[in-house]
């Protein structure tokens, strides 16, 4: 009986311990994830839909630039429903969430934020669980269900691959071209003034319905179009807050378009 | 090498013919062609499985999820006797204590399988996302299986070639059995941990409304310990019926059956306010997913599955005294609550991806997917159990896992015979 004693006093001694620990680590967690995202640029895309043909360029380059699979897409144009008999089309790349619940989930921490917000995939952290593409709304990932070896279609005729491509085995996404935003401002250029540091599907778009640019910057294109005309992001009451905002499609734009 | 070649041809020579030796090639049968189709899966990738990007997680995370789920009769067990005093049950621990060491090593397999990259397995232990509840699991998982490991040491050490060949081993090993107390503690806390999280992998995500209830966890837990209660009464007393090497006191199962039976009506009560508040007010993509599990093409698993066959009918068995007493019949409640825990589980992660729900703006649309495993997901999946009753069976032959008389010496508890009242 005064062995059980023991025992049991131990168990309140150790689940104390362990609670604290358990404190403890939340308390790092929460200094860490307050942090995050709060660089100096803030990137976002803006995507007029009502300029939108869905002539499928922008997935094109991405396939092209991102040596993408033709299996995978990063950039989806979805047929969005139709007003007074015109498709309205829906283009969707990763959204760079600023509370990402693919971010959230990794148990490994491959995908993860940037300062600027993109939200990153570490292709060789990653283990390939798949949590991330479980968790996201958005369904923007893709899983290399098998190594893409062969040679990619869209290259030469839509760009040059400018990444490396992604192994058998983790899950691919759009990653804003953060390749194409580093090395222009690395020579003094503008992401979404300048085509060679603007992601390439809005390089691309021959009707011009991709914005680019740092909504930390009033005067940029991307903070002029959203304070002129009325917005909405995707499953915005899931509270992920996304980077990627569509300009819905009205009835006298479309007159004017 | 001839002599080695010439012993084994002799050893299966003289056991073919009898039942030990046709279950053993049996179960041979499945593991090679589990290694054919795992060997497979590692070579080709995971593209020859019938997974896709919608349905990301199949028949292997069920597997997964169940090997868990059933082996939480070694916590809650040893909790009972090594903290609750309940110490005339050590022999049943004991039990558990080994389906338990087998099913995290089953669930271990599957998830080599299932992720990716299963070259990167050890990524997940050294970088950490403590914000994940698959880092939450992935390390209690970790953590409980060396648990399960010290605790088990006591049974490996009954193995005879071992006594034989190295004695002081043997001895150090069953020592361990002094810790049992402390284990007990640690796994108590580890296992309520993930246990719970693992439905709270589900249960955090808000894409997908189905699973997006705190009660996941809760539901994960109560039945992981029903299931496992369950599956080592169902193991120990199918050993005793089939191998004279098992020896249970039928009083004891009898009386643990009876007390799983009240928790079967506590498990009862929280699946019926979860299936009660699913039920009201329409919000997309959550009553389409339930729809699917109650009336679409999960419904026929989700009515006999889990609910019929799984929870009310075995609740019924164990709570009434000559279903209970009758081991026919005990045997079967025991069989029907692991099936409806194994299809609970199958259930709740397939109902979240079946109906899928658009993110395009305006009016919710839902579309539907379908999953069947594959013939290569079924050939390793069923490897992965039989595996696990190679080992059990391994386990009750040379090491009297399932043995009711020896635990009594082994953990200084009081002798108990069959019949015999007993005072802790």
């Amino acid at each position: 009986m005064t062995e059980n004693n023991v025992s049991r006093r131990d168990f309140i001694k150790l689940s104390a311990v362990g609670l604290a620990v358990a404190a403890g680590v939340r308390t790092i967690t929460k200094v860490e994830a307050s942090e995050g995202a709060k660089g100096e640029h803030q990137w976002v895309m803006v995507i007029d839909q009502s300029k939108c043909t869905g002539c499928n360029q922008c997935n094109q380059v991405c396939h092209a630039h991102n040596d993408i699979n033709p299996d995978l897409e990063w950039n989806k144009v979805l047929n969005a429903g139709e007003i007074d008999g015109k498709i309205v089309y829906l283009p969707r790349p990763c959204m760079q969430c600023e509370h990402a619940p693919c971010v959230e989930v990794c148990p490994v921490g491959a995908s993860y934020y940037r300062d600027d917000g993109i939200v990153m995939m570490d292709y060789d952290k990653c283990i390939g669980c798949r949590y991330c593409m479980v968790a996201c709304p958005y369904d923007a990932r893709s899983f290399n269900w098998e190594a893409f070896t062969g040679e990619n279609p869209a290259v030469p005729e839509w760009g040059e691959p400018e990444v490396e491509r992604r192994p058998r085995g983790v899950p691919e996404k759009c990653s804003f071209c953060y390749n194409r935003i580093d090395r222009g401002m690395a020579v003094g250029l503008v992401p979404g003034v300048d085509a060679e540091a603007t992601p390439a599907c809005c390089v691309a778009c021959p009707t011009g319905a991709r914005a680019f640019g740092d909504l930390n910057d009033p005067n940029s294109n991307v903070s002029q179009i959203l304070r002129q005309h009325p917005s909405y992001r995707l499953r915005e009451n899931l509270g992920t807050n996304p980077r990627v905002y569509y300009l819905p499609v009205t009835d006298n734009r479309i007159v004017e378009g | 090498m001839k002599l080695l070649f010439k012993t084994i041809r002799e050893t299966v020579r003289d056991n073919i013919r009898t039942p030990w030796g046709i279950w053993l090639a049996v179960l041979s049968s499945f593991l090679l062609m589990a290694l054919i189709a795992g060997l497979s899966v590692f070579w080709f990738g995971l593209s020859i499985t019938n997974l896709t990007d919608l349905v990301p997680w199949g028949l292997w995370i069920t597997i997964d999820l169940s090997s868990i789920a059933v082996s939480a009769g070694a916590f809650s067990l040893c909790a009972g006797v090594y903290l609750f005093g309940l110490k005339r049950y050590a022999p049943i621990a004991r039990t558990a204590t080994f389906v338990g060491l087998i099913g995290y090593t089953m669930a271990m397999l599957a998830l080599i399988l299932d992720i990716g990259r299963p070259d990167r397995f050890w990524k997940s232990l050294v970088y950490w996302n403590t914000h994940s509840l698959l880092w939450e699991v992935t390390m209690c998982v970790m953590l409980y299986l060396t648990v399960l490991l010290f605790e088990t040491m006591p049974i490996l050490a009954s193995f005879e070639w071992l006594r034989k060949k190295y004695p002081r081993i043997a001895e150090k090993m069953e020592s361990v059995h002094h810790y049992a107390p402390v284990l007990a503690i640690i796994g108590l806390g580890l296992s309520s941990l993930h246990q719970s999280s693992l439905g709270a992998v589900y249960g955090v995500i808000k894409a997908r409304p189905i699973w997006y209830k705190p009660e996941m966890a809760v539901m994960f837990m109560f039945s992981a310990i029903v299931g496992g209660i369950a599956l080592t009464l169902l193991a120990s007393m199918l050993s005793a019926r089939l191998t004279p090497k098992a020896k249970v006191n039928d009083m004891l199962v009898e009386r643990v059956a009876q007390f799983l039976g009240y928790m079967m009506i506590g498990y009862l009560y929280f699946r019926l306010w979860d299936w009660l508040a699913q039920t009201y007010t329409y919000e997309p993509g959550r009553t389409e997913a339930f729809e699917l599990l109650t009336k679409g093409t999960l419904s026929f698993n989700f009515w006999f599955g889990e609910i019929i066959f799984g929870a009310l009918l075995p609740t019924f068995i164990l709570l009434y005294k000559p279903t209970r007493l009758s081991p026919f019949w005990r045997m079967l409640g025991l069989a029907m609550i692991v099936g409806g825990v194994i299809a609970f589980r199958f259930d709740t992660n397939l109902v979240g991806f079946l109906a899928v729900i658009s993110y395009l703006p305006g009016k919710a649309m839902i579309s539907y997917t379908h999953y069947t495993p594959s013939l290569v997901e079924w050939a390793s999946g069923l490897g992965i159990i039989a595996y696990g009753l190679l080992a059990f069976s391994i386990g009750v032959k040379y090491l009297r896992v399932v043995d009711h008389r020896i635990t009594s010496e082994e953990h200084e508890t009081v002798n108990v015979t069959s019949g015999e009242a007993v005072q802790a």
